[in-house]
């Protein structure tokens, strides 16, 4: 049976960006996911395409099938159907051993290289505003073979400079100079990989494997390449657009609204009429 | 028997002097020991530096409330419930607080580090970024890196000297003063029984010099010993007990109680402002004790937040706390 995809007035941004990355997952990868939409799309990954991939929440879930959607990582609804529930030392070494495949993370800013911001806003020494730190963003974009980052697009987060790069690109500061190496350079025997796309309410991003530059991969429906250039404060390479991103199907997104996220904790329902 | 390692919430309090270097149980948003931190706040505690593996709600109140001067950790907000730490911003913005940047993972290892009596942990996160900016290591900029309470370096970067796997990063242990922790179970002579995910909490009650367990319930210790294998934390390492029935709240227990959504986007909308967090203070903390905060809550909200039993979790409380 074809795949009956949805019409763009039955789904949002939010479901678009839930499948989009819910695709890149593989069956049997080993995914680190954080509390909110990334959640949702592993979730969704795993009750369609992927039903064997391993979930790993940071607080210490570790080969999770959550029957219902947890609210954040330390949530008592992660374990369920676990193969291992522990803590935070069991999956920070999981990780930096070099298991996982795929992290999901989001971020304030990113620069053409995929360097993340989560840190503050404005000079480190001086922030006109504190967020909330690194958390475990760094961890596992440091330790996994890809990541996937999602985003909201305003042109203020897509910038050339970061207010501080909290989270490693393709192209990151040699201490104690700071002068921007490749990452393979810097990483050396430890490199594994980094950042292969970025979802942001605007489009799906990639990098080049050569130079670690940002490149639009698809427009999200209604958005041309043009306008999305304009949406950010670089000069985003747009001579690669693979058409649009791929709709919703019907029945990711009854999964998403029906199964996973009734509740719309992490993604509010198509305002009907 | 060893002796009695019964203390109050009060006396739990008394044990963290002004100046104490502190760490806690649980995760974000799960399992803060926020009985005692009510407490810390009604005794005026000050100049506290937290080291945590990640910060949480319980942060938020001490430093919206001053008691804290240094913050050492990478992570602090109130999940769904409150997006960043809104108390914390402020007082970074007012250079009334010291905030030293880590990763989650570091934090972690540095713990590690500390509960196994190792002089650094060992990594290779986040080459590059700008946490392994010299300019950044606050407390160095502050001279209060004495080599005694706080040690000399923020971080300090090798060669892999046995199998050449490149640059590693060598990291301070978490050595701290105090855990205050928070859960399900504790003997009488200190064996806790964890419930879930026990998140960081083995590492953080065997680096601190003093452990104070604030459970659910006190059970007799042979009960424990029966399934030892259960069991997270040894009897030994633990210094002080204290039951103080839903002393999480606002933050949430596995199997006992869910995070209590309304009160912490209550607590994060009101706090923006110092008015706003003394007022927040004003009605929820100062002139109240554990019980007159639990009566102030009321039966019907402690029963919606009550988990069932056999998933562990609240089927009262509608997620997102909307």
């Amino acid at each position: 049976m074809a795949t009956e995809y949805a019409t763009p007035e039955e789904y949002n941004l939010a479901d678009l960006m839930c499948c989009a990355a819910a695709r890149e997952v593989q069956d049997n990868e080993v995914v680190f996911a954080g509390t909110g939409l990334p959640m949702v799309a592993i979730l969704l990954a795993q009750k369609t395409h992927a039903p064997y991939l391993k979930l790993i929440f940071e607080a210490g879930t570790l080969d999770g099938r959550p029957p219902e959607l947890p609210t954040s990582v330390g949530d008592a609804r992660c374990e369920m159907g676990a193969s291992r529930s522990s803590g935070l030392y069991d999956a920070f070494c999981i990780a930096q051993r070099g298991y996982v495949d795929l992290g999901f993370l989001g971020g304030a800013e990113v620069d053409e290289y995929g360097n993340v911001n989560t840190t503050c806003i404005g000079d480190y020494l001086n922030p006109e505003l504190r967020l909330t730190g690194s958390g475990g963003n760094p961890d596992i974009n440091s330790f996994a073979k890809r990541t996937v980052f999602i985003m909201v697009h305003e042109k203020r987060r897509f910038t050339p400079n970061v207010s501080y790069i909290t989270s490693p690109g393709w192209r990151v500061k040699n201490w104690p100079g700071g002068e921007f190496v490749h990452r393979r350079e810097l990483y050396g025997a430890t490199y594994r990989g980094g950042p292969s796309a970025v979802i942001s309410t605007a489009g799906v991003f990639r990098f080049d494997d050569v130079t670690g530059r940002i490149y639009l991969d698809t427009c999200h429906p209604g958005k041309t390449p043009e306008e999305i250039r304009d949406m950010c404060q670089f000069d985003l390479d747009i001579s690669r657009v693979n058409g649009e991103t791929l709709p919703p199907s019907r029945e990711e997104l009854r999964i998403i609204h029906e199964v996973l996220d009734p509740d719309e904790i992490f993604i509010p329902k198509v305002k009907k009429g | 028997m060893s002796i009695n390692k019964r203390i109050t919430l009060q006396q739990a309090a008394e044990i963290i002097k002004d100046g104490s270097r502190l760490t806690f149980s649980g995760f974000t948003i799960w399992r803060r020991p926020m009985a005692i931190v009510y407490e810390l706040i009604r005794q005026h505690r000050k100049n506290l530096h937290l080291i945590e593996v990640q910060g949480g709600s319980h942060s938020e109140f001490l430093i919206g409330a001053g008691c804290v001067d240094i913050w050492e950790s990478c992570w602090i907000g109130h999940e769904l419930y409150g997006k960043y730490g809104a108390n914390l911003s402020r007082k970074v913005a007012e250079k009334q607080l010291i905030v030293e940047d880590y990763t989650h993972a570091e934090m972690m290892f540095r713990f590690a580090a500390a509960a196994s009596g190792a002089a650094y942990g060992v990594t290779q996160t986040s080459l590059g970024t700008d946490l392994r900016n010299p300019e950044y290591d606050m407390l160095g900029r502050a001279g209060l890196r004495d080599g005694v309470r706080i040690p000399k370096h923020k971080y300090q970067f090798t060669e892999d000297p046995f199998f050449g796997a490149g640059p590693q990063i060598l990291i301070p242990p978490a050595k701290v003063d105090i855990a205050v922790m928070c859960v399900q179970q504790v003997g009488e002579e200190g064996t806790v029984r964890i419930n879930g995910q026990y998140y960081s909490d083995p590492e953080v009650a065997r680096a601190a010099d003093i452990t104070i367990v604030m459970a659910e319930e006190i059970v007799p210790e042979e009960y424990l010993r029966r399934n030892a294998d259960q069991n997270n934390i040894v009897s030994f390492e633990v210094d002080h007990i204290l039951e103080c029935p839903f002393g999480a709240h606002p933050t949430g227990m596995f199997g006992r109680y869910d995070v209590d959504g309304p009160f912490l986007k209550d607590f994060y909308g009101r706090t923006r402002t110092q008015e706003g967090f003394d007022d927040f203070a004003k009605e929820w903390i100062h002139g109240q004790d554990h019980m007159s905060y639990l009566e102030k809550l009321g039966w019907p909200r402690m029963l919606k937040l009550r988990a069932n039993t056999a998933l562990n979790y609240s089927v009262r409380e509608k997620k997102g706390g909307k």
